[in-house]
């Protein structure tokens, strides 16, 4: 890379700024370097540098490998991984395939963070998938014998010390000396397990221990600061049986050990509620595979506090996004809009711009570049930052706006002014754009043209409209189609100016009145109230099925595509 | 279809360049009529920067503006004040600027390599299935990656837990992420310049012996650089713009970017902050309006080839 910057340096007479090189200063360049690379040529040191990125590439998917393992992915994963380095390796390491050696780095990411995404998104749809519904069945299980831990009247106890890592006071990890009084043994306690003082060697003053595993005895007060880690620190007994029970503390120098009242009964697929003093079967929650959750039958409703596991639900969140009246007004409501957004932006950045461009497209008009510097300006700014500008000035009762004008507008409450709020904010982002493609479509257009209209008897309205517009159209059909489909899913110009808002009254989910499709599937899933996946990936195919249909018209526009089938 | 222009390529130089020399006034006109031909042209103009400059205007004042809000203040503040910068910088603002160029170079720099690479085989070689995964690069083009922001999310946390380097809450895992929509997007508008460049130069130095690496790097590369500078401006504004994935994936603040970081001034966590979060919108465009201004006959050209900016 840096070989081919250096290279080139200030060459003779580089190419024109966009303008295809001349066979000339490419004759001159190509006769300078050919000394440069007679002496690599196909040699040692090309060999050298490609085995190194490939030994690189090999340690870091091993590590890689290693990792997952040793963390317990599901064997897919590794062995996926090993197969697509074993596939890397054996593209690069022989000869031929070159098309293949220049395209997998970036066909990989488009594999692994589109194309997959996408399929994802299609499986999600028809899942329960939500923030209720996040867990895997196991993890669900775990969770509802975690959460029925209980202390037993005749619990075991132990006297505590705190003890913290000396580094790390606030943050650090934190762990308990045990001492078993009954049978006169200690231990280390930590999240991860118990662990036996003669493993961990500690180090004893004066009959206490003070250190032990890295850990220090923590003096009162910093285990007064951190009393809420302390209270929160569960010790299991066996790491790997969650219904042995856990240690947990009860004042900050004794703990006792807590059980599970929960069981999981394989053969009935249900937790069962146990009496720890009794022994006695105290109520059976079934598993209930549709809907993801453990059933109470006393109420028909899920366990508290135990979050559900995600089940194939088949098509009942499209079932749920078309026939629900409380989902479907709000979601027909978001799709019409979102045409008329994405439509009344194209054609209002369209006229704006091109009014601009036929008032600058005269040449006596004095620094004209100095003008076109200025007006795209908007273009440049980052939308994210305007964006929010935008809000600040609409706000109802300290925005600039309402300061200047007659009236309290309100600007972004009302649905209609914030409908038209957003389509202003976004013909200001938009307008450089189609100001810049217009002008130089306008010079393009041969001037005899326009002769030859004025001797005819053409007024300046007829020539705009027998003249300009047709020919300006033929260019510009394509970029008014890329700007309807990029308007279509203009998150920043909806989300950060409304939010969405104002609210659309009684609907299932968070939507307002200026939710675009895109928007309005960020809400359902990361918005206050939302944390619905599934019914988010049903709103977001459907956007891809309108964008397909747009790009289908795009399509036919779009002129590289006839360059495919040459 | 017939075409007043050739789009396929951006080969066009600067309108405005190439604009020939107007012919020197020969006679002053009657001002009526200049204000017919002309004189119009300035008051209109200046409409359209009127709209366009206000928002800008305004918030540069309301930088050094002492009040902290967007209202009822002078154009010139009276006094001009620091004290909204002091307030910024009193958060980790210059964390999530640092943060923000990390993913907006990293992004920047892999989208450039990563597409040249591709636009290089596209342009250069003839192979099987050439043109069905040509087609289908032109298909990924029309469908936004951000649109299956839940899945991408989904597989973050997932990924996280393996690999906290790249999984949610990291800024690695959001480089990947435009990585991946890298090819879908530039592609096309790069091999499309690639093709202009003559393949007979490479042909001769096959013939003296030089590698495909060495074609590519040394001959077609320094060549192309203008489309190059073109797809790095854009995929960096891009990254840097993208409030969306950055919002999800994002979700501390020692790793929030500029758009998660300056939301907090005007979303409730900082209690509607205008002044300070002004600061900090011009301390962030001026590099960026810069860096635009100074590529902007690129642009130009460029635009007309048919990369859209976020």
């Amino acid at each position: 890379m840096s070989q081919a910057a250096g290279g080139s340096g200030p060459g003779p007479s580089g190419p024109g700024p966009l303008g295809p090189p001349s066979q000339e200063s490419l004759g001159a360049r190509f006769q300078a370097q050919r000394g440069w690379w007679s002496r690599f040529g196909d040699s040692a040191l090309g060999v050298v540098v490609k085995l190194a990125a490939l030994a690189a590439f090999i340690a870091l998917a091993l590590a890689m490998i290693v990792r997952m393992v040793s963390l317990g992915a599901p064997m897919w994963a590794p062995a996926l991984t090993g197969l697509a380095t074993l596939g890397i390796v054996w593209v690069y390491l022989g000869r031929g395939k070159l098309p293949l050696k220049y395209l997998v780095p970036g066909l990989a990411f488009l594999l692994l963070f589109q194309l997959f995404p996408f399929g994802y998104t299609i499986y999600i749809a028809f899942t329960n998938y939500s923030i209720a519904n996040n867990l895997s069945y196991e993890q669900s299980i775990e969770r509802g014998i975690a959460e029925s831990m209980q202390t037993p009247e005749d619990a075991p106890e132990f006297s505590v010390t705190p003890m913290i890592e000396p580094d790390d006071l606030e943050q650090g990890e934190i762990a308990l000396w045990m001492v078993d009084e009954e049978d006169d043994e200690e231990f280390l306690g930590t999240a991860d397990g118990l662990q036996p003082a003669a493993e961990v060697d500690p180090v004893v003053e004066d009959g206490e221990v003070v250190e032990a595993e890295g850990f220090e005895r923590a003096s009162l007060g910093d285990a007064q600061d951190r009393l809420e880690d302390f209270e929160e620190l569960r010790i299991p007994l066996d790491p790997d049986d969650e219904e042995t029970g856990e240690v947990r503390l009860v004042t900050l120098s004794r703990a006792s050990v807590s059980e599970p009242t929960r069981q999981f009964d394989e053969e009935r697929d249900a937790l069962v509620q146990i009496d720890l003093d009794t022994g006695e079967e105290e109520a059976v929650y079934p598993a209930d595979h549709d809907r993801g959750f453990f059933i109470d039958p006393d109420t028909g409703q899920r366990i508290a506090g135990v979050p559900g596991w995600r089940t194939w639900i088949g098509a009942d969140n499209w079932v749920r996004a078309f026939t629900s009246e409380t989902i479907r007004g709000p979601f027909l409501q978001v799709l019409v809009w979102t045409y008329i957004f994405a439509g009344a932006s194209t054609l209002l950045t369209f006229a704006l711009g091109l009014g601009l461009a036929i008032t600058f497209n005269e040449s006596r008009i004095k620094g004209r570049k100095l003008w076109r510097a200025l007006l795209i300006i908007p273009y440049a700014l980052p939308t994210f930052l305007t964006a929010l500008i935008w809000r600040g000035m609409m706000n109802r009762s300290f925005g600039v706006l309402n300061d200047i004008l007659p009236g309290q507008i309100p600007w972004l409450v009302d649905p209609t002014w914030a409908q038209f709020s957003v389509i202003l904010v976004n013909l200001w982002f938009g307008f450089p754009y189609m100001f810049l493609i217009t002008f130089g479509a306008l010079q393009s257009i041969p001037a005899d043209l326009y002769e030859a209209a004025k001797v005819d008897g053409a007024g300046p309205v007829g020539r705009l409209r027998r003249i300009t517009l047709p020919l300006l159209l033929v260019t510009t059909a394509p970029v008014l189609l890329a700007t309807f489909a990029f308007n279509f899913n203009n998150f920043n110009a909806i989300f950060l100016v409304t939010g969405g808002n104002p609210p659309i009254s009684g609907a299932a989910t968070p939507v307002g009145h200026t939710d675009i499709l895109i928007s309005y599937t960020y809400r359902i899933a990361f918005g206050a109230g939302g944390g619905d996946y599934g019914l988010a990936s049903v709103v977001a195919l459907v956007t891809f099925a309108m964008v397909a249909i747009i790009s289908v018209f795009a399509f036919r526009y779009i002129r590289p595509l006839e360059e495919v089938y040459q | 279809m017939t075409s007043v222009r050739e789009p396929t390529t951006p080969t066009k130089t600067d309108p405005l360049e190439a604009q020939p020399t107007p012919p020197p006034q020969e006679r002053r006109l009657p001002f009526s009529r200049w204000m017919g031909q002309v004189g119009w042209r300035y008051l209109v103009g200046l409409l359209g920067l009127l709209f366009a400059l206000f928002p800008v205007v305004w918030s540069v004042s309301a930088a050094f503006n002492p009040t902290g809000s967007l209202a009822a203040q002078q154009l010139i503040p009276d006094p001009v004040s620091t004290v909204n910068f002091q307030e910024l910088f009193a958060r980790p603002f210059w964390r999530w600027f640092s943060n923000s160029m990390i993913v907006g170079i990293s992004a920047s720099v892999g989208t450039v390599f990563l597409t040249a690479m591709s636009a290089f085989v596209y342009s250069r070689m003839r192979f099987r299935g050439r043109q069905l995964s040509l087609l289908g690069l032109l298909l990924l083009q029309m469908l936004p990656q951000f649109l299956a922001i839940v899945a991408l999310f989904l597989i973050m946390i997932e990924l996280g837990r393996f690999f906290p380097e790249i999984g949610l809450n990291s800024l690695g895992g959001l480089i990947l992420i435009y990585l991946g929509g890298a090819l879908g997007l530039n592609t096309w508008l790069m091999k499309g310049f690639f093709d202009s460049v003559p393949k007979e130069l490479d042909e001769s130095a096959k013939v003296d012996g030089a590698s495909h690496a060495q074609i590519f790097f040394t001959i077609i590369l320094p060549l192309v650089k203008p489309i190059l500078a073109i797809v790095a401006l854009f995929s960096f504004i891009i990254a840097l713009n993208d409030f969306l994935v950055q919002s999800v994936l994002l979700t501390s603040e020692e790793v929030y970017t500029l758009p998660v970081g300056l939301y907090l001034f005007i979303d409730q966590d900082y209690g509607a902050r205008w002044g300070p979060f002004a600061a900090g919108a011009l301390i962030t465009a001026i590099p960026v309006v810069l860096l635009f201004l100074s590529l902007q006959r690129y642009i130009v050209s460029g635009l007309t080839a048919g990369s859209v900016k976020g």
